[in-house]
């Protein structure tokens, strides 16, 4: 990551504007203890409290990393209840990073917080089918699956 | 020039920032190795 992601502009600009960035090595026990790192690259989105909202272990590509910290943003957003930023910044990953293994947890999110705004089911049921359709493979399909008990 | 990351290693600094500018904090683990 640190030879070939971080030092792509694209990826400094997009963590700079995006994210407090924070990086400790290996030999930093007592941060690898307190988070329970056992294997590199290893990157964690705090809240300001220092509550963990996500997590990846291994190497990412450019495009691949900015889709996952996009993502991993709006669920800081969702768990921390900024819900229309949450729906915005889940958008944007669908539209902009389609092919990308973060759209289907994109889509999987964004009937969470299409939900919690509305209490309305039905995002839900739209979620399942989306991802049944798009990415049918995906750990979030399976993890929609039951969605699909939702009446239209 | 072009733009690097500019990495903090105080995470008690950086939930402070977090919590001004209303972002999350990216924490990074790294092997240098």
């Amino acid at each position: 990551m640190g030879t070939v992601t971080y030092p792509q502009e694209r990826v400094a600009k997009f963590i700079q504007l995006n994210f407090i960035p924070v990086q400790f090595q290996t030999s930093n026990k007592a941060m690898m203890e307190k988070f329970a790192i056992s294997w590199t690259p290893t990157i964690l989105v705090l809240d300001a409290d220092g509550r963990e909202h996500y997590r990846g272990v291994g190497f990412y590509t450019p495009d691949d990393l900015i889709a996952t910290l996009l993502t991993a943003k709006g669920r800081w957003a969702l768990d921390t209840d900024q819900l229309a930023d949450a729906r915005a910044i889940f958008e944007e990953v669908i539209s902009c990073y389609t092919a990308s293994n973060a759209a289907a947890e994109a889509i999987f999110f964004l009937g969470a917080a299409k939900y919690k705004m509305t209490h309305d089911p039905k995002p839900l049921r739209e979620t399942y089918e989306e991802l049944k359709a798009k990415f049918p493979q995906s750990i979030w399909a399976k993890q929609a699956d039951h969605y699909r008990l939702i009446n239209k | 020039m072009a733009m690097e990351i500019c990495w903090l290693d105080n995470l008690a600094k950086a939930q402070e920032t977090a919590r001004k500018t209303n972002k999350p904090v990216l924490l990074d683990f790294y092997n240098p190795q």
